[in-house]
């Protein structure tokens, strides 16, 4: 049999002009494509109306308990107003990443999407890299509603001019660094698994149930949980809090000690910048590697 | 000048028997190839290795000569797929669909719109601005055909591309395969022997993975003789005369009072004989074959198949 066959029925010559795409411009094309998606699914009008609902909740308690309440129980300060508003934002992140995150690459392999997308002339990293960009941005966006709700907040109760705007725009950094490093884990976990409901599952459930789990059963054994990520997520409120302190030594009983660790912003940022140095080369190693095989 | 090439390719499901064992074949130029066989076979896992969703268990797919596991951004750049049934995201429009596509092929936004409204044209899509998960099946799948299309690719691998398709819909992609065959390189996996008949130049037949056959069209027609016909004559006869066809008919049943099927050798000569026998028993309207000749060919080589069916 010949292993050659040339078939003539005409000469090729393409309708269309066509240009050179770098990976940058597929990059975009990609983070607009999936930004399209995320935009109007009800995942995200759920999640911002959840966030939109505890955040009005809690403006409206405090504002039934009155101005001077509030401004006595955070000893006068907004800043310490916002520290304590801010504890909140590591559960909205988590939630953020690991519904925008946690099915973006099992998606491909789990229904057609990948029959549309895979099928297309770009690398995978970059796929990957426009799908990463697009959950940042819709995370962001969650977790700017909650800090546009507190700002709100620390303005009503403390004025414009005592709100510490420098320091709640470096939480908002962090809060975005740690939204990075949570979907950097959802993002290896979309990759790992085949499902997409597991995926948001699995992800919900390590970084926030196992790892808080796993933090309070260390801090009773006196053992500094820095390899948390949600440990690492204190330094959003930590950067606000004027009275922060690593550790605090609460006595339990008689030679019974209970240490309470908090981060500090650095060491927050280098557990954030070591989860996304280890989890996002994972994942796109992975995404690389799996196989459509369904 | 598109092309493809797979050489020596194997995949195997660990653990499992080969999917597909040491198949080799390469096309280059214009025109279609029909890539048949039994479900299973191996169709669609060959189209999967030659666009990089899978990688080879052995053996190498080139696309434009250039291996998809190497550099898929290179070796798709020239080529559109249509392989298992691609989902678009139910969130988008048609149009934001497609711009996706076209974009990442390296269209201008302006000739994003041009590939969109020649593609609107060719295959009658549904208007631009519905929403992915409104649409029918058949309309996801013209959607889907439009993606693999959109900027004019020299290769296209089409897995079963008239499914989900209503007949008039299959009539359209048909005609549209016709005249893409002109000048691009075609490589269409199917179960419809119409649709192969009417569009391809080439076929290679697969089965348990490996290639049994591969040849023109044409040329596996002449060699194929249908064994079976359906006669309609202008009246109806009783069974006591169809006795007068003994001399070539195996097997003779009646379909209605006008219709018979008449089982015979195949032979050119049988063939003219038996048309001479039924002329002399009253006026024939109509002498056809039962079956295409490519499912005659099917058949013959995949034994299997009536049973799977």
């Amino acid at each position: 049999m010949d292993p050659e066959v040339t078939v003539s029925n005409g000469a090729y010559s393409p309708t269309v002009h066509r240009e050179r795409v770098s990976d940058f411009q597929q990059w975009l094309i990609v983070t607009v494509h999936q930004l399209q998606h995320y935009l109007r699914t009800n995942r995200f009008y759920g999640l911002v109306g959840f966030v939109v609902l505890i955040a009005a909740l809690t403006l409206a308690f405090e504002v039934d308990a009155g101005v001077a309440a509030v401004r006595l129980q955070q000893l006068y300060r907004s800043s310490e107003y916002l520290s304590n508003y801010l504890v909140n934002t590591g559960l909205f992140v988590v939630l953020a990443a690991a519904f925008f995150g946690g099915d973006a690459l099992s998606v491909d392999f789990s229904t057609g999407a990948g029959y549309y997308m895979l099928v297309l002339p770009i690398r995978r990293p970059v796929l990957l890299a426009g799908r990463y960009a697009a959950a940042a941005l819709v995370t962001l966006a969650v977790i700017g509603v909650y800090y546009v709700f507190g700002a709100a907040g620390a303005i009503y109760f403390f004025g414009t001019a005592s709100v510490p705007w420098a320091s709640l725009l470096g939480s908002l950094g962090v809060a975005i660094i740690f939204a990075l490093a949570a979907l950097s884990v959802a993002f290896c976990v979309s990759a790992f698994v085949r499902s997409p409901t597991a995926g948001v599952l699995i992800t919900v459930l390590a970084l926030y149930v196992g790892f808080t789990t796993l933090q309070a059963t260390l801090e009773l054994a006196g053992i500094e949980p820095w390899f948390s990520l949600s440990y690492a997520g204190g330094a959003m409120a930590a950067l606000l809090d004027t009275d922060f302190v690593h550790f605090q030594t609460v006595p339990l009983g008689e030679d019974q000690y209970y240490t309470i660790w908090s981060a500090t912003v650095a060491e927050g940022l280098a557990i954030m910048a070591g989860y996304i140095a280890v989890f996002l080369p994972l994942s796109v190693y992975l995404y690389q590697r799996k196989e459509s095989t369904g | 000048m598109g092309s493809f090439e797979v050489s020596g390719l194997s995949k195997t499901y660990p653990p499992g028997d080969p999917v597909l064992s040491e198949v080799s074949f390469r096309y280059e130029g214009a025109g279609a190839i029909g890539y048949l066989g039994p479900n299973g076979a191996g169709k669609t896992t060959t189209l999967k290795l030659l666009v990089g969703l899978l990688r080879p268990t052995a053996g190498h797919a080139y696309l434009n000569g250039v291996d998809p596991t190497v550099d898929r951004k290179r070796a798709l750049w020239d080529a559109g797929a249509l392989i298992e049934t691609p989902e678009p995201y139910p969130t988008l429009n048609v149009h934001e669909a497609l711009d996706a596509v076209g974009r990442a092929r390296g269209l201008s936004r302006d000739g994003v719109d041009a590939e969109v409204d020649r593609c609107h044209a060719l295959l009658d899509l549904p208007p631009l601005g519905h929403r992915i998960g409104w649409l029918s099946k058949g309309q996801r799948q013209r959607v889907s055909l439009a993606a693999a299309l959109m900027g004019d690719p020299s290769v296209l691998l089409l897995d079963e591309p008239t499914s989900g398709l209503d007949p008039a819909e299959r009539v359209l992609v048909r005609g549209l395969l016709n005249r893409l065959k002109r000048d691009h390189l075609i490589l269409m996996s199917s179960h419809q022997m119409l649709e192969v008949t009417e569009v391809c130049d080439e076929l290679i037949f697969l089965d348990h993975g490996q290639v049994l056959l591969r040849d023109r069209v044409d040329r596996v027609a002449r060699r194929i003789r249908p064994r079976q016909v359906d006669v309609e004559f202008d009246r109806a006869l009783p069974a006591s005369s169809m006795g007068m066809l003994k001399p070539v008919a195996e097997e003779v049943s009646a379909i209605s009072e006008r219709r018979w099927r008449i089982t015979f050798d195949g032979s050119d000569e049988s063939r003219v004989r038996l048309l001479g026998l039924c002329q002399g028993l009253a006026p024939v309207v109509q002498f056809a074959n039962t079956s295409l000749v490519l499912e005659e060919a099917y058949l013959e080589l995949v034994p299997r198949a009536p049973e799977a069916t």
